[in-house]
């Protein structure tokens, strides 16, 4: 990833970072207020409620005194107290409900047998507890009903004034839709009742607005939970996978007196505004996320021309200069920590061909001084018995012809010999400098290995070396010049044999590895220190006595003729092993 | 001194006998006026049927003291042991259009009959009618011994439609208009029976029984009707009420199928119910606590079924099984169950909850599938051995009764009662408020105002 790239990311995650934190905060602030909001108004309408169902309790307890002192009641008291037939009573409790607006109504014998029913007629005889609550405050009651459903309602007993033996009223109006539909209940709000408690959850035992009923089967958990723990529950219901149909649900236990739940009153705030509102947010942020990123690609674009267009040229520069192109420069813009950068880097690769330079220069004098060194030693050597050889002629003069004729005869075989050292050693330099270029065919370099190993088994033999060889048995098709080949294997033989003047073991291997054909020539001898092993193919460098320190630079020169290399080690146990790495035919590089 | 006296005495009830001459006047029946009577029921229909009596006329009549009597028979015969019978059409009796009364139209009319069978009752006891010569001879399986009275059934009453399609009779009151709501009949002066004394009838339909009362209390009407839960009250506010013997059996029967295939559950049922509860307040102590299917002044058996309610050996007989929810449905065809019914049908349903039965009643009209069915039965049979073959017929039973003593007839009905499908519970009366003007209206054996022989009285 280029640096621009880096910068754009960075921007344009930066400005939507900031941009998402701010809408997440938005959000969450936006959430907390619309909950506090719902419950305020929550609160507000359970307050509303209690209040409502406070009045109604005293309305109810209010209905039910002024019936029990009424007139009516009380001749039915007098008639039944001495002795009157209850049965014609059965129907009674339906015009007394219509006078005093109860919608439940049970006249009710001192024995707690009711002897008129407004919401069970059939229920005459049956006993009612209810009587037992006779002259306290109203009370919340599960009122059965023929058709097996239950209602729940609001209801006061009191016996019938100055009767002996007592008659009681019980009435009661219903807690349900009728009661909830005077709440001024605000939009997106339902408020319903759940009665009928006792058995499994049915929704059809809810009670309020239509809209609410429909949501109804939704508040199936809220509600189980108000049941069964009796306390106040609250939770998020969706009401389809849309947020905005979600409703913020509050179930608050309704109980008797005996803290048995009885109903369930569900307060229901929708969140499609809240949800509209956050909505609203994310969008707002969704765009101003996009615009940020649109400046960030033009801010980057600035700053390239300002900032990462120069360090682009440095590191463009910089791989010219890793490529050999020691002449590279940068142009100098600005003045800031980019320009001293820029300045910094001409003057590098300045001192660096500078240095180069200066090294090729040291380097190519002490290559002429180490072949100099290397002639004045090499030509030293014949040069001293010649001129010693001449001194001996010199003074051989004056001896006799037949002393002198020895004398010459020896000396000039001496001449002779040290001439053709002489010649040997120019020869050897100019076949170093005419190293000629490889032919190449297609060739297996196994053939190559038994061909120098055959040649100097028997030398092997003689100086007590044993020799090992591991060729492979598969074909090492190499592009190569068998004789450059021959003689350089030659040459690592020669040295190895060289390296164990008292016997050895010589090990030569061919094998493939990967696309190469590897062969290995192992000696036993005194091996190499690193040093050795890091200059042991430079020119003219010699760890024997009598070398010329060109045999493995001519080695060196034909492995990379033929796109190979040569790598030396030293064994652990003693010795040096010479490793030459040829690519197999066809993946050779042209 | 004496003769004297008595002759002064003789003077002195003068003016008395002046004063009792208009009350003596005002007694006797005078021709004229129109009778107005009001009711909840079909008028064509039974057990209500009032313009049906009033048009159509039986072969024959049951009178008072029990027995067939001759209404458009003559006279009966039944040979090869009651298999076959034979009526002798009264001659010179003629339909509402002036079509004679023949033995083919009477064959024809019963064989309609026959061909349209009428919910709550029983099939037809003939296998063939057909007209011979001057009478109708009927075939049947089985003996018949009751089919003079049977053939007195509102049911049998013998009708043809003219060619509007309207339904005409031999009645005493044919049928002339239809208006806002009341059916008018006028007096068919040519009756085979004689001509009523009212020229007409108007008769208002399918009013509530709140609202008869009440034209009934303002004037409007004649002739209301009096639900037995409120003949006591009819009675504290002195209304001239007129009522019938036990006519209708309140009755609630049991499908032997489902839960109540089993005898013991549907024995359990049977113990479950309180009858005295009904009684006591739904009826308003009107009426009579039965288990038979005959009322005790008709059979005379009737206290040998015991009325007595045993919830425990109920829960016993029940057992520990739970049941599924049963229903409760509410045969509506009587006209004033609607109320009433609903009531005794939820008392019952509690009573049954009591044994451990999960009963619902049914909404009005919703009883098609009910495993338990309150029904309201009503008899017009006025002799115990037709009042059981009739109950019999209404209620499905397919035996008939051969025997003609209370033992045989209770034997009988023991073993139709045994199956536990049917339970008796009270016998009702049908009965009727009467206003001022109206003047010696009598109830037919089976609760019907006989309007024919009423008269209004013309101020």
């Amino acid at each position: 990833m280029t640096l621009r790239q880096k910068m754009l990311l960075m921007l344009a995650l930066t400005v939507m970072g900031v941009v998402a934190a701010v809408g997440w905060t938005g959000s969450v602030r936006v959430r907390h207020v619309f909950e506090a909001i719902d419950r305020q108004q929550t609160d507000m309408l359970v307050g509303q409620f209690q209040r409502e169902f406070n009045q109604r309790a005293s309305d109810t307890a209010d209905a039910v005194r002024r019936m029990a002192n009424s007139d009516v009641l009380q001749r039915i008291a007098f008639d039944l107290s001495n002795g009157g037939d209850s049965a014609r009573y059965l129907t009674v409790a339906l015009p007394l409900a219509q006078e005093y607006r109860l919608e439940y109504l049970e006249l009710v014998a001192h024995d707690g047998s009711i002897i008129s029913s407004l919401q069970w007629t059939a229920r005459f005889g049956y006993k009612e507890p209810a009587i037992a609550a006779a002259g306290k405050p109203a009370f919340l009651k599960q009122e059965d009903l023929p058709d097996g459903t239950s209602q729940i309602g609001l209801f006061a007993a009191r016996a019938v004034s100055g009767s002996d033996p007592p008659l009681y009223v019980v009435g009661g109006r219903q807690l349900g839709a009728e009661f909830l539909r005077d709440f001024p209940v605000p939009a997106g709000t339902q408020l319903l009742i759940y009665r009928n408690v006792s058995g499994p959850f049915d929704a059809h035992n809810f009670a309020g607005s239509n809209e609410g009923l429909a949501a109804a089967d939704h508040y199936r958990a809220l509600v189980d939970d108000a049941r069964s723990n009796g306390n106040k529950v609250e939770r998020v219901v969706y009401l389809t996978r849309r947020d905005e149909d979600s409703m913020s649900v509050t179930a608050i236990p309704l109980k008797a007196a005996s803290g048995d739940v009885l109903a369930v009153l569900v307060v229901a705030n929708s969140q499609r505004s809240m949800v509209e509102v956050q909505r609203h947010i994310r969008d707002i942020a969704f765009g101003i996320a996009g615009l940020g990123i649109i400046f960030a690609v033009l801010a980057s674009l600035w700053i390239a021309a300002r900032i990462s267009r120069p360090i682009e040229e440095l590191a463009r520069a910089a791989g010219q200069v890793a490529a050999g192109d020691w002449e590279t420069r940068v142009d100098i813009r600005s003045l800031d920590e980019v320009g001293d950068l820029a300045r910094s880097f001409n003057n590098m690769t300045r001192q660096l061909a500078e240095q180069r330079e200066r090294l090729v220069q040291t380097e190519r004098v002490a290559a002429w001084r180490e072949l100099a060194r290397r002639l004045a030693h090499e030509l030293k050597n014949p040069l001293m018995p010649l001129q010693i050889t001449v001194e001996n002629m010199v003074r051989a003069k004056k001896l006799p012809k037949k002393q002198f004729d020895e004398v010459f005869n020896e000396s000039t075989t001496t001449l002779e010999e040290e001439i053709e050292n002489l010649k040997t050693i120019v020869g050897r330099f100019s076949d170093f400098s005419k190293l000629p270029k490889p032919q190449v065919v297609e060739m297996d370099a196994r053939e190559a290995v038994r061909r120098v190993v055959k040649l100097y088994g028997p030398a092997l033999e003689e100086k007590h070396i044993e020799l090992g060889t591991s060729i492979t048995a598969e074909p090492l098709l190499i592009m190569g010049d068998s004789e450059l080949l021959h003689r350089a294997l030659s040459n690592l033989v020669l040295n190895a044999m060289d390296a164990m003047p008292e016997g050895g073991t010589l090990t030569v291997s061919a094998v493939r590895a990967k696309q190469t054909a590897r062969i290995s020539v192992a000696d036993t001898g005194t091996g190499l220190t690193p040093e050795e092993c890091e200059r042991l193919f430079t020119p003219y460098y010699t760890t024997k006595q009598h070398g010329t320190g060109l045999g493995l630079a001519i080695v060196q020169s034909v492995i990379t003729d033929h796109n190979g290399k040569i790598t030396v080690e030293s064994v652990e146990d003693g010795g040096a092993r010479f490793v030459i790495e040829l690519p197999l035919a066809g993946t050779a590089e042209a | 001194m004496f003769r004297r006296s008595a002759i002064s005495a003789q003077w002195a009830w003068l003016p008395l006998l002046c004063l009792t001459l208009p009350a003596v006047a005002r007694t006797r029946p005078h021709y004229g006026g129109t009778l107005r009577i009001e009711t909840q029921g079909d008028p064509w229909q039974m057990p209500d049927g009032t313009a049906r009596r009033l048009v159509l006329d039986t072969l024959t009549t049951v009178s008072d003291a029990g027995g067939a009597q001759p209404a458009l028979a003559i006279r009966w015969e039944s040979q090869s042991a009651a298999h076959r019978w034979e009526f002798w059409i009264r001659p010179g009796v003629y339909f509402q259009d002036g079509e004679a009364l023949t033995s083919d139209t009477v064959a024809a009319a019963l064989t309609n009959v026959c061909a349209r069978p009428v919910a709550g009752m029983g099939a037809c006891p003939w296998k063939t009618v057909r007209g011979v010569g001057p009478s109708v001879v009927f075939v049947s399986e089985a003996p018949e011994p009751d089919l003079p009275e049977l053939l007195a059934q509102t049911e049998f009453a013998i009708a043809r439609q003219d060619s509007t399609g309207a339904m005409i009779g031999t009645g005493p009151f044919r049928v002339t208009g239809f208006a806002n709501g009341a059916l008018t009949l006028t007096a068919n002066d040519d009756c085979w029976s004689g001509r009523p004394f009212a020229d007409a009838v108007e008769l208002r339909t399918r009013r509530t029984v709140r609202d008869q009362w009440l034209d009934l209390s303002v004037g409007k009407t004649d002739i209301v009707e009096v639900p037995p839960e409120l003949l006591r009250q009819a009675q504290q506010q002195h209304l001239n009420v007129l009522a019938s013997r036990p006519v209708d059996l309140l009755a609630l029967t049991m499908e032997p199928s489902g839960w109540f295939a089993s005898r013991e559950m549907r024995q359990a049922a049977a113990l479950a119910v309180d009858r005295t509860a009904l009684y006591n307040v739904i009826f308003q102590k009107q009426g009579e606590v039965t288990a038979s299917l005959l009322p005790q002044a008709l059979g005379g058996y009737s206290f040998l079924f015991s009325t007595e309610r045993d919830l425990d050996r109920a829960r016993a007989l029940r057992g520990g099984a739970t049941t599924s929810a049963l229903t409760l449905g509410l045969d509506t065809s009587a006209a004033d169950m609607s109320a009433t019914g609903q009531l005794a049908a939820e008392r019952l349903a509690l009573n049954l909850h009591e044994a451990g039965f999960n009963v619902q009643v049914a909404a009005l009209g919703s009883h098609a599938k009910a495993e338990l069915l309150l029904r309201r039965v009503h008899f017009e049979a006025s002799s115990p051995q037709a009042a059981l073959d009739e109950m019999l017929a209404r209620f499905g039973q397919n035996s008939s009764v051969s025997g003609t003593d209370a033992a045989s007839l209770w034997q009988e009905e023991r073993g139709v009662l045994n199956t536990e499908t049917v339970v008796p519970l009270l016998w009702l009366s049908r009965a009727w408020a009467v206003g001022e003007r109206v003047r010696d209206l009598r109830l037919s054996p089976d609760g019907a105002p006989l309007l024919a022989g009423a008269s209004v009285e013309v101020r």
